[in-house]
């Protein structure tokens, strides 16, 4: 058993709370205010672009307050409350109220979340300005109510003192995806999709209900103030600490695993995965802030702000750990096997959100966190640059069917943007995306845990599949002869009829094999279509966040001796106390957070507790992982460039594709047979559910309504009859003879007598 | 003598109504629903909000000295409130009317209007005969709006729903009569005063509580309605006018819910403790079965006459919880309840003078058609789906948080400071949230069909001669006031909060001062207890009902 001499000052220094000036306020309120202003735009019908100006103009302000208040507020943990929201006691002592407050807790983890929020939603509402222009009169507002609306509900989440704020926060960008992703609400399957998204997700808000009061009844609070600082979760830190994990009481071990479902349902980790796919139904903006870059990474803000909460918990955490990395790996599968680019970039998001769980879970908070900041810059960019191809080319986002971007005139920014993006996601060394991901994978090998360097195993190969997966999409759009077919969304977007290509209705025989004479809009049928390239709204805001990814790569080295940036961000949070588990010995220690700089000294301390530091192949995980990942990743890309290349990328040597719709990858598809085909249809997990969860419950509820309808009303309906049917038989009684009737009534009196003496005995 | 006036001036409109021409009679009810408004706020400003507990207002007129009757009026918060709901329901519902109803108007009007007197009655009444006799008497009008006014199978429905819930409130006086009975036994003259009524209810053994529950849950389950005594409520929901289903969800349901707070919770305090488990479990089965037939409805108005099954269960749950924060997110749900469901009917009324027809096999897609329509009934369907930040949240969760507070817990500082003396507790709590998850299904379900979608309209459909496609200005009127209702009370609950405090924490005193702290009665589900080992969830759970046979054997 270890205890870190950091232990102390972490759980001490963190929770001076002291309260925040009222100006903070702006950052919540600037983008309520947009909301109200665009509903007012929307009840008097402005058919203009106003409401994006309004929504950016108080988004960047928001973003500017932000600024503001990590300058001043940084390292420090402060309070500020708008009003009080539930207040009730029914007594003095300790949890016997029941408060929340519509206040907001500013914290470093909180300014870190903040600021890439505010600040991609500002940039991604310029992006949109220009992206929704053919709806300006028609949703172009609604669009714009509910963006503005989304980025409030995120500050509540992130910024809630209390976990009921955090719950409404959850709920409404829940709301606000709903909203969003059923935009093209004419669209059946935008509105499936939006409805899946909505109650998958609150068969998570279930397990985070349950999870909160599950916390107020064990700590009387719902407070983070008062929760982090209640004796009894130091006290159960402390039991930890000195091994005693089985002395803390099972039900508040069990509210980290509460936790974590409401964590798994926003964050799109499996088991409820499912919906993130589809929310691709909402327009590409939407898409880059809320279903890459924001909205999905609360789940990682949950688990990073509970921490002590999760700490105390034996399993939690390396479920998490687990269930992250299948997550990640399954993802990858699919991703590789998708020809739709948007949907690939989805499958990739929920893989990247398995490895920021798998570093949360295996302690490295800081890399967990790192990868949200990074992932939400590069991820954002790629998501952009898939919108900017399919705004371009009416909707088309086959990858089969559009090659040789980089060569056409106007689209040299979108290429270069999804070029650094995609080297981010692949993990190419010395950028950001690498950097953030060594730092989980390396940890897995580090921190001790049940089959945690298995994880870190299957992360690497995962990050070689991540590598492939982006690469193929890169070497076929933006790569090779310039070929392209237009979808079918001529006029705009809000159109009638959905674009119903490529997702998985091709036949396995012609998948990859769109007839050469239908692509190419020289041939016939799309004379009339030029693709138009980006304007200068979307390409400023492609090239801003081009410049952004890659400057995140710099944050590593701010500060490196607290692991770059994020950990000095993280240092005085309560994401901060970071712990080893030794599960193998049922029992939790403290490690140096610090294992890098510290890293002699925490060796040698825990060379008396077996494999406290993992290793990978002998080597010292935190040094050779660069080499390492390096490798999967590059062999990735590698081999996409093989199967998917261009002709004449080195020499010939790697790539081959001479046309849009045919590469080498058709003939390894065709030798691995069901495979790949399994793999694009998701592994059918969709199905699966449908058939295990759906359909058994909508014949429970058939059921129900038939038996309601039969046996409960007709048991109404029977006692109803009664009187009628014993009128009838009774009839003989109403004979007129007086005799009779006195005798029926002196018999009523004596059963009610009977009836009463009984029951008063 | 407000609350007299707020009896009576329905009443006088009503009489106007009668001797006036037919045109004026939706002015004359708009107009007196409008004055009973205000008289409401006068109501509001006057009452001592911070003696929320005490009964104001009080007005006594000597009855039938003989046999201890008055006809005593007042009011705690708790009924102040209920009674601000129903008067904000009366011109909402009578504005909302004006095109819809177009025969028998006077008829109609009248009835709405006397209507709303008796329930105003039934909540201000502090005499236990007059409580009743309002009471029942809201049944008549009732009748009459939805077997004159209703739709096709209006008969049969109006029959059953006055049969029915006649039936148990027959059974609920026989309950009553029996604690006067005892009552008169004791002190030796008979009274009808129900907070003396109360005092001797208390003072009876658990046995004889346990008949004075059971007689008087026979009455207020039918009205609420609780499983399995519902299937009146959809059947009269569905052929109900717009304006009757709308005072039916918002206040006629009420009357149950406020019977089992206002009568059950402190006249057997004994009794419910041992009996919230079963009332319990009614009504998680009514939240989870009546949220998954409201899936398989294709009837609009049916659907959501369901979900107030649904609804009303968290509301259930939440008083048998008998502790603050359930039994005050009970009462704040039959405001919020009112609200959002009132306002879903009123957005089906549009819809259907609109369509004639609520099917949504006929109707879909009205996103694009109608769509000041279709925000409002988004809004209203998030409402109801208890989004937080509107009104259905706030008591949603707390009905929830108060069931699982309440046992089998420690409740000792230092393990579960948090946890409060009760017969529920969590397994009770989360499995009733499955309803949240049910509720996003069925609403969703129903938004998805209705307001998005491709446009779908019914065969030969011709718009409407006085209507515009979309709301008018009188009807965005109506449901203004609504959606504002839901918005205040989801962000800025504290005042309701507040006022329903003192009194619910006196109610609850009732059932929690029995909590002896033996361990009997308080479970014990902490490792903390149990030397180094943990206590898993099945031995709480046998302990639970062990618990619960003893207890009845008290």
């Amino acid at each position: 058993m270890l205890i870190s001499p950091t232990l102390a000052a972490a759980a001490d220094g963190a929770h001076a709370v002291g309260s925040a000036p009222g100006w903070v306020l702006l950052i919540p309120m600037l983008p309520m205010l947009a909301v109200v202003l665009n509903t007012l735009a929307a009840v008097f019908r402005v058919r203009t672009k106003l409401p994006a100006w309004t929504t950016i103009a108080c988004l960047a302000g928001s973003f500017v307050a932000t600024l503001f208040a990590f300058m001043a507020l940084s390292g420090q943990t402060s309070v500020v409350t708008a009003w009080s929201w539930f207040d009730l006691s029914w007594g003095t002592g300790q949890g016997q109220r029941f408060v929340a407050d519509f206040g907001f807790y500013i914290d470093n983890l909180t300014l870190l979340w903040m600021l890439f929020v505010t600040g991609l939603a500002t940039l991604i509402a310029v992006y949109a300005s220009e992206y929704m222009e053919h709806d300006v009169g028609k949703g172009y507002t609604r669009f714009f109510v509910a963006f503005a609306l989304f980025v409030f509900s995120m500050t509540c989440l992130v910024m809630g003192d209390n976990m009921l704020m955090l719950y409404l926060g959850w709920e409404g960008v829940g709301l606000c995806s709903y909203l969003l992703i059923g935009y093209f609400y004419k669209k059946p399957s935008a509105v499936a999709a939006a409805k899946k998204a909505f109650i998958v997700n609150r068969i998570g808000d279930l397990g985070l209900a349950i999870g909160v009061m599950l916390t107020f009844v064990h700590f009387g609070t719902l407070e983070y103030a008062q929760l982090f600082q209640s004796e009894q979760l130091q006290g159960y830190i402390a039991a930890v600490q000195e091994g005693r994990a089985g002395d803390v009481p099972l039900m508040a071990q069990l509210i980290a695993v509460f936790l974590m479902i409401g964590a798994f349902g926003k964050s799109a980790q499996f088991p409820l995965y499912v919906w993130l796919p589809d929310a691709m139904e909402g327009p590409t903006p939407v898409s880059a802030l809320i279903h890459a870059a924001t909205m999905v990474t609360a789940g990682v803000y949950l688990i990073a702000r509970m921490l002590p909460v999760f700490l105390v918990s034996e399993w939690a955490l390396p479920v998490v750990a687990w269930v992250g990395t299948f997550t990640a790996l399954l993802a990858a599968t699919i991703g590789m096997a998708q020809f739709d680019i948007k949907r690939i970039m989805a499958y990739s998001t929920v893989s990247q959100l398995g490895y920021m769980f798998a570093g949360v879970a295996m302690l490295s908070s800081v890399g967990g966190v790192y990868h949200v900041v990074t992932h939400a810059f590069f991820k954002a960019l790629l998501f952009l640059c898939c919108g900017a191809v399919m705004h371009g080319f009416a909707g088309q986002l086959d990858l089969r069917k559009l090659s040789g971007l980089w060569h056409m005139k106007g689209w040299r920014v979108v290429s270069v943007g999804m070029l650094i993006g995609c080297l981010n996601l692949a993990g190419v060394p010395f950028t950001a995306g690498f950097f953030s991901k060594d730092m989980i994978i390396a940890e897995a090998f580090v921190t001790p845990g049940y089959g945690f360097s298995f994880l870190g195993w299957t992360l690497l190969f995962t990050a070689g599949l991540t590598a492939y997966y982006t690469f193929r999409v890169f070497f076929r759009v933006f790569t090779g002869p310039v070929q392209y077919e237009p979808g079918d969304e001529h006029h705009g977007h809000d159109n009638d009829h959905g674009h119903d290509h490529g997702h998985g209705d091709h036949a396995h025989d012609d998948h990859g094999h769109p007839s050469s004479e239908s692509l190419g809009h020289q041939d016939h049928g799309h004379d009339h279509f030029h693709p138009h390239p980006p304007r200068f709204a979307i390409n400023f805001v492609l090239a801003t966040l081009s410049v952004l990814a890659i400057l995140a790569a710099g944050l590593y080295f701010v500060t490196p001796e607290k692991h770059g940036w994020v950990g000095s961000m993280l240092e005085s949070t309560t994401a901060h106390n970071v712990y080893t588990a030794d599960h193998s010995a049922a029992a939790m220690f403290l490690i140096d957070e610090d294992a890098h700089a510290a890293h002699d000294t925490h060796a040698d301390a825990s060379h008396g507790d077996h494999a406290a530091h993992g290793s990978i192949l002998g080597f010292d995980p935190h040094k050779v992982m660069y080499y390492i990942s390096a490798i999967f990743g590059l062999t990735g890309i590698g081999l996409a460039a093989y199967l998917h290349g261009p002709k004449g990328l080195v020499s010939g040597f790697l790539g081959n594709r001479v046309e849009a719709g045919r590469c080498r990858m058709d003939a390894v598809a065709k030798a691995f047979d069901p495979i790949p085909r399994w793999a694009e249809n998701k592994w059918y997990v969709d199905e699966l559910y449908h058939f295990l969860f759906v359909r058994p419950l909508w014949v429970v509820a058939h059921v129900f309504h038939a038996i309601d309808k039969l046996f409960v009303d007709g048991l109404v309906n029977l006692f109803g009859y009664l009187p009628r049917l014993l009128g009838r038989g009774a009839q003989p009684g109403q004979s007129g003879v007086l005799n009779g009737y006195a005798l029926s009534m002196a018999g009523g009196v004596g059963v009610i007598l009977f009836i009463v003496v009984l029951v008063t005995l | 003598m407000v609350l007299l006036l707020l009896i009576v001036i329905p009443l006088i409109c009503a009489g106007l109504i009668v001797f006036n021409p037919r045109e004026q009679a939706k002015y004359i009810a708009a107009g007196g629903s409008l004055v009973s408004v205000v008289f409401g706020v006068v109501a509001l400003a006057g009452f001592d909000w911070s003696r929320g507990n005490v009964d104001q207002m009080l007005v006594s007129i000597e009855w039938a000295p003989a046999l201890g009757l008055n006809l005593a009026l007042g009011v705690d918060s708790v009924s102040l409130l209920l009674i601000a709901l129903t008067i904000l329901l009366g011109p909402i519902c009578v504005i909302g009317s004006f095109t819809a109803i177009t025969e028998n108007q006077k008829t109609f009007y009248a009835w709405l209007l006397i209507l709303q007197s008796a329930m105003v009655g039934v909540f201000c009444a502090r005499d236990l005969v007059l409580f009743y006799i309002c009471f029942e008497f809201t049944l008549v009008p009732m009748y009459v709006l939805i077997a004159m006014f209703g739709s096709s199978n209006r008969r049969r429905a109006s029959t059953k729903f006055f049969l029915y819930t006649f039936t148990g409130s027959v059974v609920a006086l026989a309950g009553f009569a029996y604690v006067a009975w005892q009552h008169a036994a004791q002190t030796g003259a008979w009274s009808f005063d129900m907070a003396a009524l109360g005092e001797t209810a208390r003072g009876l053994t658990a046995i004889q509580q346990a008949w004075v529950l059971l007689a008087l849950m026979a009455g207020f389950a039918v009205k609420v309605p609780l499983f399995p005594v519902h299937t009146w409520l959809p059947l009269a929901h569905t052929e109900a006018p717009t304006a009757g289903s709308v005072i039916l969800a918002g206040v006629l349901l009420k009357l149950g819910t406020y019977g089992v707070y206002k009568f059950v919770l402190p006249f057997a305090p004994e009794a419910v403790l041992n009996y919230a488990p079963l009332m319990a479990v009614l009504a998680i089965i009514g939240i989870v079965y009546a949220g998954l037939i409201c899936w398989v409805q294709t009837d609009i108005k049916k659907l959501v006459a369901y979900s107030s099954v649904s609804h009303l269960g968290f509301c259930m749950l939440g008083l048998f919880a008998v502790n603050a924060v359930g039994v005050s997110g009970s009462v704040l749900y039959m405001i919020s309840h009112g609200l959002s469901t009132g306002a879903l009917f009123l957005m089906i009324g549009m819809m259907y003078e609109r369509y004639h027809t609520r099917s949504m096999k006929e109707v879909s897609g009205l996103g694009s058609k109608m769509p000041v329509w279709s925000t409002f009934m988004v809004f209203f369907v998030m409402a109801s789906v208890g989004l937080p930040g509107l009104n259905g949240f706030v008591s949603e969760i707390m009905c929830l948080f108060g069931t699982f507070q309440s046992g089998p817990w420690t409740g000792e500082a230092g393990i579960t400071p948090g946890a409060t003396f009760g017969m529920l507790g969590p397994v009770f709590a989360a499995i009733a949230g499955t309803g949240m998850v049910v509720a996003a299904i069925y609403l969703l379900y129903m938004t998805g069909k209705i307001v998005w979608g491709p446009l779908r309209e019914p065969d030969g459909h011709h718009h409407h001669d006085v209507l515009p496609t979309d709301l008018s200005v009188r009807e965005i009127g109506v449901l203004l006031p609504l959606a504002a209702g839901c918005l205040i009370f989801g962000l800025y609950p504290l005042p309701l909060m507040k006022a329903i405090e003192a009194p619910v924490n006196d109610t609850v005193a009732y059932v929690q001062s029995l909590n002896t702290g033996e361990t009997g009665r308080v479970m014990v589900w902490t490792a903390a207890h149990d030397e180094g080992t943990h206590t898993d969830a099945a031995h709480g759970e046998a302990d639970h009902n062990a618990d619960e046979h003893s207890g009845e054997g008290h």
